[in-house]
C-alpha cells in the first residue's frame, strides 16, 4: 500500500461480468434513445475501466461527462455539416469534371479520375487526424489519479501536418520508414503530456524501433519472393512453382498480420520504456505479443461462437412468427421481433467483444507496466482544470476513437 | 459512526493523507483528522458525494458538490474510505451520494447547441446543398455529363444482371429504328439542350430511368406490359423530362453532399448505418416528388406537342397501380404511383384533339420485339 518502496506496480482489477452488465445495459440504452446515450455509455465503461486501474494501491479516476461530449459532438457537426457537406460536393463535381468515357479514355484521364474521386478522403484526412489528437488530450484531461490531473497541451494541428508528412515518408518507402513515424508521432504527443506540474518526456531513438518489425519485414520478404516464385512459375508454366509460389504468398501473408500486430505491442512496450515522468520517474513495460495474439484468437473464436448462438436464437424465434405471416399485423410483428432481435444480438456481440478481447489486452499492457523511482510522485502537484469546449466531438463526428 | 481511517487527497498535491474520519458533534459534518494536515476538515454530509460506476468493492471514494471550473461541479479533494461498515453506513443514510450534479445552465447550453445542429444540418440539407446542386448541375459541361452519364448506365446493366458475354442491350435492327422513329417524333420541332439516346435492356422490370446526359433506358418488361405505343411514348417524355432539367446529374451531386452528412448525424451505434439509409431515401423521395411532377408537364407538353393522345400516359399509371408490390426494389422505385398522376393525364388527354399513334401496328410490333 505504501509507496516508499522505489519501484510501484500497476495492477488492473476490472472484471468480465459487472463490465459485460454495464456495456450490455448501456449498449441497449443507445439503441432506445437512438444513439443519443452513446455518450454517457461511453463515458460509463470508461468510468469502470479507469477505476479498475490500480497503481499502488490507489485507483484511476475518469472524470469526463455524458453531457460534455454531446455538447462537443453538436460542435463538431455544425462544423463538419458545413465542411464535410460542400466539400463532398465539390470534390464529387470536380471528379464529374474529370470524368471520361471508360471505354474511351487514355490512361492518363483515367488516372486523373480516379485521384479526384478518392481526394474527398484526404479532405476529411486533417480532421480525422486532429480529431485523433484531440480526443487523446481530452482522455488525458479527464484522467485522474490521486485527485491529480492528467493533461496535454494544445497542439492538434501541429499533429496533423506531421502526422501527413511522415505517413507519406512511411507510404512511399514501402512502410520502411515506419519507425520514424510512429516514434516522431508519440514524441509529439509524450512530449506535450503532463501528470499534475511534472512533464513527461519521450526519450530513446526512432532506429531502435526495427528489431520491433523484425517479422514484419520477414513477412514482406517472404510476400516478394512468393511474388517471384509465381512469376517466375507463369513465365515457365511450371505449375508445381505457381503452387509453391501461392502457399509461400499465404504463409507471407500471415506472418505480415502477426508481424503488425508484434510490431504494435514490442513499439508500445519500447516508447512507455523510454517515457519519462519530470526529471526521474521512470518506467518499464514487458508486454507479451504471445498473449495479445492468443487472446485476439481465443476471443475471437469466443466472440463469434456466443454471437451466433445469439443470431441463431433470434432466427429460431423469428422462424416462429412465419406461420403468422398470412395477415398484415402477424408481417409487422414479424419485422419488429427481427429488428428488435437483431438489435440485442449486436449490442450483445460488442459487450462481450469489450469482455473478451478488448479487457484482457488492455489488463495485460497495464499488468506489466511498473514505474521506476515512484517516490517523486508525491512532489507532483495539481494543474489547471482544462474546460475543453468540444471534448472529443470530432472523434466521435467521424466515427474514430476504437473500443474505449 | 466510529472514528476510521482513510486516504487523503487534498487536491493539491499528488501525496496522499493517512487520516482520521469522524462524526461531528452536530452529525451534520464528517471530520477529517491527519498528522500531516494543517488542520481537520469539515465536509458537510449534505455535500457529500461518491464516484459511481466504478469496479471498486472495498472502497468509496468520495469529493464535495462544490462550484469549481471542473468538468463537474465538485471538489478536486478526494477521500477514500475502506472501512466496509462506514461504506455501508453511507450507502445506507446518503441517499443523494450518487447524484449528477450540473453546472448552472447546462441544460440552457443544451437546447441551445442541439437548436444550432439542427438548425445547421437543416440548412445545409435543405437550402444549402439543394442550390449547390443545382447550380453545379448547370455548370458542368455536357461531354462530363455524357461521359458520367455512360458509367451510371454501365453500373446500372451491372446491377440488372449484365454478365461479362452478353450485354443488356436490345438491339434488333427494326426495334432500334421503330424508337427512333419514336423519339423523332417527339423531340422533332422542340429546343432540345441534349442529343436524347435512348435504348431497351433485356429486363422484366416494369421502368424505365434517365441517367445524366441524355440516356435514356426503358427496361424490356414496360414494353411487355404496355397495350400500346403511346403509353411507351409518355413513359419516354417524362423521362426526357428529367433528362432536360438535368434532375440525375442535381441529384448524384446532392447525394454526394448529403450522403456522408446524415451519417455523420446519425453516429456510429448499433444499426445507425440502416437509419441513415431511411433518412437519405425520405430526403430523396421528398425531393424526386417535385421532380416527378416537373417531369409530368413537360411529357405532357411534350405529347402535346408531338399530337400524341396522353391517354396512354395515364394508362401507364393506372397499370403501374395495379403492378404496385411487386418487384420494384427501392432503390429503382424512383416513380412513385399515384392516382392523382394517372387523373392529371387523364384530364390533360380529354382537351387533346387532332392526336395520332405515334407508331403504326407493324412498328409497334417491332419495337415489342426489340429484345428478340
Amino acid at each position: 500500500m505504501s509507496t516508499t518502496q522505489d519501484s510501484m506496480d500497476i495492477r488492473y482489477t476490472g472484471e468480465k461480468g459487472p463490465l459485460f452488465n454495464l456495456a450490455f445495459k448501456t449498449g441497449l440504452l443507445t439503441v432506445v434513445t437512438l444513439g443519443i446515450y452513446r455518450f454517457w455509455q461511453k463515458t460509463r465503461i470508461r468510468k469502470y475501466i479507469w477505476s479498475s486501474v490500480d497503481a499502488g494501491g490507489d485507483t484511476f479516476e475518469y472524470t469526463g461527462t455524458g453531457i460534455e461530449k454531446l455538447l462537443g459532438f453538436l460542435i463538431a457537426v455544425v462544423f463538419l455539416a458545413i465542411y464535410i457537406g460542400i466539400i463532398q460536393m465539390v470534390l464529387f463535381y470536380a471528379g464529374l469534371s474529370v470524368m471520361v468515357d471508360p471505354q474511351r479514355a487514355s490512361p492518363q484521364e483515367m488516372i486523373a479520375q480516379t485521384i479526384a474521386l478518392y481526394i474527398t478522403f484526404f479532405a476529411v484526412l486533417p480532421f480525422i487526424l486532429y480529431a485523433v489528437y484531440r480526443a487523446r488530450r481530452y482522455k488525458m484531461a479527464r484522467t485522474r489519479w490521486r485527485g491529480i490531473r492528467f493533461g496535454m497541451e494544445k497542439g492538434a494541428w501541429g499533429f496533423v501536418w506531421r502526422a501527413m508528412g511522415y505517413g507519406f515518408l512511411a507510404v512511399i518507402t514501402l512502410g520502411i520508414l515506419t519507425p520514424l513515424q510512429t516514434f516522431r508521432l508519440e514524441k509529439y504527443q509524450a512530449d506535450r503530456s503532463y501528470y499534475g506540474s511534472a512533464r513527461f518526456t519521450q526519450t530513446g531513438k526512432w532506429t531502435e524501433l526495427y528489431p520491433a518489425m523484425k517479422h514484419m519485414l520477414i513477412g514482406i520478404g517472404i510476400l516478394v519472393l512468393s511474388f517471384a516464385l509465381i512469376g517466375g512459375g507463369a513465365v515457365s508454366e511450371n505449375v508445381g512453382l505457381i503452387g509453391f509460389g501461392g502457399f509461400a504468398a499465404f504463409v507471407g501473408y500471415v506472418w505480415v498480420i502477426i508481424g503488425g500486430i508484434h510490431y504494435g505491442v514490442q513499439s508500445f512496450a519500447y516508447l512507455t520504456a523510454n517515457k519519462v515522468l519530470g526529471d526521474d520517474i521512470h518506467f518499464t513495460a514487458a508486454p507479451r505479443t504471445g498473449f495479445v495474439i492468443k487472446t485476439y484468437i481465443v476471443g475471437g473464436l469466443l466472440v463469434g461462437l456466443l454471437a451466433s448462438v445469439a443470431f441463431g436464437i433470434v432466427g429460431t424465434i423469428a422462424a416462429a412468427f412465419i406461420p403468422l405471416l398470412q395477415n398484415g399485423g402477424g408481417m409487422i410483428a414479424f419485422g419488429i421481433v427481427m429488428a428488435v432481435g437483431y438489435v440485442v444480438a449486436l449490442v450483445l456481440t460488442q459487450a462481450l467483444s469489450l469482455i473478451l478481447i478488448t479487457q484482457p489486452i488492455l489488463a495485460h499492457y497495464i499488468e506489466k507496466l511498473e514505474i521506476v523511482n515512484a517516490d517523486g510522485l508525491n512532489r507532483i502537484a495539481q494543474r489547471e482544470a482544462e474546460t475543453g469546449v468540444d471534448a472529443e466531438g470530432f472523434a466521435d463526428a467521424l466515427d474514430i476513437g476504437g473500443a474505449i | 459512526m466510529q472514528k476510521t481511517e482513510a486516504h487523503f487527497f487534498n487536491g493539491l498535491t499528488a501525496g496522499r493523507h493517512e487520516v482520521h474520519v469522524a462524526l461531528s458533534d452536530d452529525r451534520q459534518a464528517m471530520i477529517i483528522t491527519g498528522d500531516t494536515l494543517p488542520e481537520p476538515l469539515r465536509w458537510s454530509l449534505m455535500d457529500l458525494r461518491a464516484l459511481h460506476d466504478t469496479s471498486h468493492k472495498d472502497r468509496l471514494t468520495l469529493t464535495r458538490h462544490a462550484d469549481t471550473g471542473d468538468e463537474a461541479p465538485r471538489d478536486p479533494a478526494r477521500l477514500v474510505l475502506h472501512d466496509p461498515e462506514l461504506i455501508a453506513w453511507m450507502h445506507r443514510t446518503r441517499p443523494g451520494l450518487f447524484r449528477t450534479d450540473l453546472h448552472k445552465g447546462t441544460w440552457r447550453k443544451v437546447f441551445l447547441y442541439s437548436g444550432g445542429a439542427l438548425v445547421a444540418a437543416g440548412l445545409m440539407l435543405f437550402v444549402i446543398l439543394p442550390a449547390m446542386a443545382n447550380t453545379l448541375a448547370l455548370i458542368i459541361p455536357v461531354e462530363r455529363e455524357i461521359a458520367f452519364g455512360k458509367v451510371v448506365v454501365s453500373q446500372m446493366e451491372r446491377v440488372l444482371g449484365r454478365t461479362e458475354k452478353k450485354s443488356l442491350s436490345c438491339e434488333n435492327l427494326a426495334g432500334r429504328a421503330a424508337l427512333t422513329t419514336m423519339l423523332t417524333r417527339l423531340t422533332e420541332n422542340q429546343e432540345m439542350e441534349y442529343q436524347i439516346s435512348a435504348q431497351v435492356f433485356d429486363h422484366g422490370m416494369v421502368n424505365a430511368f434517365a441517367a445524366p446526359g441524355g440516356q435514356v433506358v426503358i427496361l424490356r418488361g414496360l414494353l411487355d406490359n404496355a397495350q400500346g405505343p403511346d403509353e411507351v411514348a409518355g413513359v419516354l417524355a417524362h423521362e426526357i423530362g428529367h433528362v432536360e432539367s438535368r434532375d440525375a446529374t442535381r441529384h448524384a451531386l446532392r447525394t454526394a453532399g448529403s450522403a456522408g452528412l446524415l451519417s455523420m448525424l446519425i453516429g456510429d451505434f448499433t444499426g445507425g448505418t440502416a437509419i441513415a439509409l431511411v433518412g437519405e431515401h425520405l430526403m430523396t423521395a421528398a425531393y424526386t416528388r417535385d421532380a416527378e411532377a416537373a417531369a409530368d408537364l413537360f411529357a405532357l407538353d411534350m405529347l402535346q406537342a408531338a399530337n400524341v393522345d396522353a391517354a396512354g400516359f395515364a394508362r401507364f399509371f393506372d397499370e403501374m397501380d395495379g403492378l404496385k408490390g411487386i418487384e420494384i426494389p427501392a432503390y429503382l422505385s424512383t416513380h412513385p404511383v399515384t392516382a392523382e398522376r394517372a387523373e392529371q393525364a387523364r384530364g390533360f388527354a380529354q382537351s387533346q384533339s387532332g392526336t395520332r399513334p405515334i407508331l403504326n401496328d407493324a412498328e409497334w410490333q417491332a419495337l415489342r420485339n426489340i429484345c428478340r
